[in-house]
């Protein structure tokens, strides 16, 4: 039971990470390869400011949510006007280069290699309220983002996401809605990476690496692009399979490597059979 | 202008009056399409000025060019694909509250969007159109969705529209509509039109005035009668054999 | 300090030489094909790993079981290619779908390998390789020996490339792919050429780096990110010349940021990509 309550907290939280990368891949075209950076910020602030500085975990959790969207922001600046291949490639970059500074200027804990000791609120000390509330927060996020995108500005964002040009000739200039869907997704992934160092208890470098980011691309592309119900269906499955193979009875060697297998099987098969993923509105062919 | 030491332009100054068609006619590569470049932001001109009303406008970008009241359409179309025709028109509409972050929570923006999608429901219907209004434009046949990006230029409210071939592609029983919608917009609306073309029954149609363009330079303007009945230019340029 | 500063230097060169070998077949891929071919760091683990088995584990002759793990990468390389890229393309994706589908086919290979094989796999012994020694510096033979390699891959590559009938074709290619195929180049032919050359390399570099350094599945993907930076600061105008130039600075890079601050080595990297592709994308050569 326990074990299962953690699952349904860990969905909940990727739930929110797939929304946030949805809108902005899916809804406006940006190929946001290195997301994972933005969830460890999210995931460090909150830690930091709770385990060493004391401070509340409310309170740290906001300040997570402003620093991850501060930092989208910066991030995103210098890339705006690169075209969407390099893009991708810069945003990779980014988050190799958050690696880098996770590793070697992370706070951490005494003695061990990431920070762990959180003081969680009632809402959050013990694992059933915890999941409770961060599906809540996952539901709450799934409606905003839903109404976002039914409002005139996904529909702007897609008009980006079709043909920037076309938009600025129309008098609407493409990078400010860029840049403000991006801070928006980027607010969004912060505070799904502190609810992640809530759920996990444990944070340290290796969990905000370019696996992660390529997982959230794998969660949204199943799930399929342009579709809230495609970002909650996608998470959904893939845990659910992943957690299955535990019960093939594999030496937990294999375990890891057969899921990245699998995520590769996905990634292919999308690309070659099914660009639209599953419930996907957006026929992905750059 | 120059691309590269070619010279596009000698000398050329077209004045595009409010209420009024203007056309531009000439051979492929005379430089027409490049006219309207230069005036949105696309190109920097070499030497001389553009002036909207009397205000000069000077590095002005593509996307400031609604903001001072002119707008463009692509020869090429370049409609959202994935986007309805009726979300086309929509998107065209400026300053929109429920464009902002901040407006998604305040009334004005629904009350503000219904508005919106009734004017370009009534857009759809003046072309005929509104049977395709939920339709992708991606899916709709290119003739339609050259209109569609008309509508679309027309909806940003500029004053100033600057057609590049607006009937070119469009099959023959869609062109009557394009004459339609424009000579609404200027004679009703009072809204200058300057439109590039080859059609030149189009142009005889619905224009005021023409401007003929060839090798960078014009070789006549004025009232559309004359011009088009003049020797040289029927000579130089409707008598020789061109590609429509 | 000047001989342990000539030391960083001289094994600067000798990764430079990796670095070639690997990113001249991946700058050739991209400039002819537009395929950002991710996956060709896993044939560089192909190579290696076949090199290892053969050798050391079934015993067999160190140049027979170079040639094999050479051979059998450039097969790795070209089943790639029919495998995964051209079903992709067939099926109307486009350049970012072969991207994604080759990040694919390089998580299934590293999985692969990850699963057989935990630690490092390395083949030779110090005392296998002979040290020169000058004036305080000790300069390998074996990098000596990689230089003379490279040397030599690159002649016979710029003599494949202009002095052959298929070389030619592989250049009007990079030019223009429309005009080439309208003249009657054989795209499919010159594609398959240029896969199994760009994967022999990397082949020759994964062996190398085996009998040297030892390799771990990750390797091949630490590898290719380097050359593509190289890539990227050479410029793909001059494929060969920009390749080395571009190599020999990042040889250089690694070389001294590895001794002067090693753990930023991979945010420098990469900080100095985004720099690239933000400030200046064609290259130094572009």
């Amino acid at each position: 039971m326990e074990h299962l309550l953690y699952l349904g907290t860990l969905i909940a939280v990727w739930i929110i990470v797939a929304l946030a990368a949805n809108l902005v891949v899916g809804y406006t075209g940006m190929m946001a390869m290195g997301q994972a950076a933005y969830i460890g910020v999210g995931a460090y602030v909150t830690a930091t400011l709770n385990i060493l500085l004391g401070v509340n975990f409310y309170l740290a959790l906001s300040a997570a949510v402003i620093a991850s969207a501060l930092v989208a922001a910066i991030t995103l600046l210098p890339l705006l006007r690169i075209g969407s291949f390099y893009f991708a490639l810069a945003t990779l970059g980014v988050n190799f280069v958050f690696f880098d500074i996770f590793r070697n200027l992370g706070p951490r804990v005494e003695g061990s290699e990431g920070l762990y000791g959180l003081q969680l609120p009632g809402l959050f000390a013990a694992s059933g309220p915890r999941f409770a509330t961060t599906l809540a927060i996952a539901g709450a996020c799934a409606l905003l983002c839903q109404r976002i995108v039914a409002s005139p500005l996904g529909r702007v964002l897609r008009a980006t996401r079709d043909r920037p040009d076309a938009l600025a000739a129309l008098g609407k200039d493409p990078r400010r809605y860029r840049m403000v869907v991006w801070t928006f997704a980027g607010a969004l992934t912060g505070l799904a990476g502190g609810l992640y160092a809530a759920t996990l208890f444990y944070i340290d470098p290796t969990l905000f690496t370019l696996d992660t980011s390529i997982l959230v691309l794998v969660y949204i592309g199943v799930g399929g692009l342009a579709s809230t119900a495609g970002s909650v269906l996608g998470v959904v499955l893939l845990t659910a399979f992943n957690e299955s193979l535990r019960f093939i009875g594999l030496p937990s060697q294999y375990v890891g490597p057969l899921q990245e297998a699998m995520y590769g099987f996905l990634l292919i098969a999308l690309m070659t059979f099914r660009r639209r993923g599953l419930v996907g509105n957006y026929d992905f062919r750059e | 202008m120059n691309f590269g030491g070619v010279f596009v332009f000698e000398d050329v100054s077209i004045a595009i009056p409010l209420g009024k068609v203007t056309a531009c006619i000439g051979p492929n590569g005379a430089g027409k399409t490049t006219i309207i470049n230069i005036v949105c932001g696309a190109f920097p001109p070499k030497a001389g000025e553009i002036f909207l009303d009397g205000v000069r406008l000077k590095g002005i970008r593509p996307f400031d060019t609604v903001r001072h009241g002119l707008c463009r359409s692509f020869q090429d179309v370049r409609i959202f694909p994935s986007l309805t025709a009726l979300e086309n028109v929509l998107v065209a509409m400026p300053e929109q509250r429920g464009e902002r972050i901040g407006g998604l929570f305040f009334r004005g923006a629904r009350v503000q969007e219904r508005a919106n999608r009734d004017k370009a429901r009534r857009l759809l219907q003046a072309v005929a159109l509104e049977s395709a209004a939920e339709r992708p434009a991606g899916e709709l046949p290119f003739g339609q969705q050259k209109l569609l990006s008309l509508l679309r230029a027309v909806a940003t409210g500029a004053r100033v529209l600057l057609l590049d071939e607006p009937a070119a592609g469009a099959e023959a029983d869609l062109i009557p509509r394009v004459v339609d919608l424009i000579r609404s917009l200027v004679k009703a609306e009072g809204r200058a039109t300057f439109l590039v073309e080859h059609n030149i029954d189009l142009v005889r149609q619905i224009a005021d005035r023409v401007y003929v363009l060839q090798g960078g330079r014009i070789i006549a303007a004025g009232d559309v009668q004359r011009v088009l009945d003049d020797e040289t230019v029927i000579r130089e340029y409707l008598g020789r054999v061109y590609d429509a | 300090m000047a001989a342990s500063l000539f030391q960083v230097f001289s094994a600067g060169l000798g990764l430079a030489g990796y670095y070639a070998l690997v990113a001249v077949g991946f700058a050739l891929i991209f400039a002819t094909l537009r395929i950002f071919h991710i996956a060709h760091g896993t044939v560089f683990i192909v190579g290696g790993y076949v090199f290892f088995s053969l050798h050391r584990l079934l015993g067999l002759n160190v140049f027979l079981s170079a040639a094999a793990g050479i051979g059998c990468a450039g097969f790795a390389g070209l089943a790639i290619d029919k495998i995964v890229y051209a079903p992709v393309l067939r099926r109307g994706g486009g350049m970012f779908n072969v991207f994604i589908a080759s990040l694919g086919a390089a998580l299934i290979v590293e999985a692969g390998f990850l699963a057989w094989t935990k630690g490092v796999v390395s083949v030779a012994r110090t005392d296998m390789l002979d040290i020169v020694i000058f004036d305080n510096v000790a300069l390998r033979i074996f990098d000596i020996g990689i230089l003379a390699l490279v040397a030599v891959a690159f002649t016979v590559l710029y003599l494949w490339l202009h002095r052959t009938n298929v070389g030619l074709e592989v250049r009007a290619l990079t030019d223009n792919a429309n005009l080439a195929t309208i003249v009657g180049v054989d795209v499919q032919r010159t594609r398959n050429s240029i896969f199994l050359v760009a994967s022999l390399l990397a082949g020759l570099a994964g062996v190398l780096t085996t009998y040297d350094a030892g390799i771990v599945p990750s390797t091949g993907f630490q590898i290719l990110f380097i050359g593509i930076v190289a890539v990227i600061l050479g410029g793909v105008r001059h494929i060969l010349l920009g390749t080395l130039v571009g190599a020999t600075c990042l040889g250089l890079l690694t070389a001294f940021a590895g001794f002067f601050f090693p753990e930023w080595i991979i945010s420098i990297t990469f900080l100095i990509m985004i720099v690239l592709i933000i400030v200046r994308p064609q290259g130094i050569l572009g």
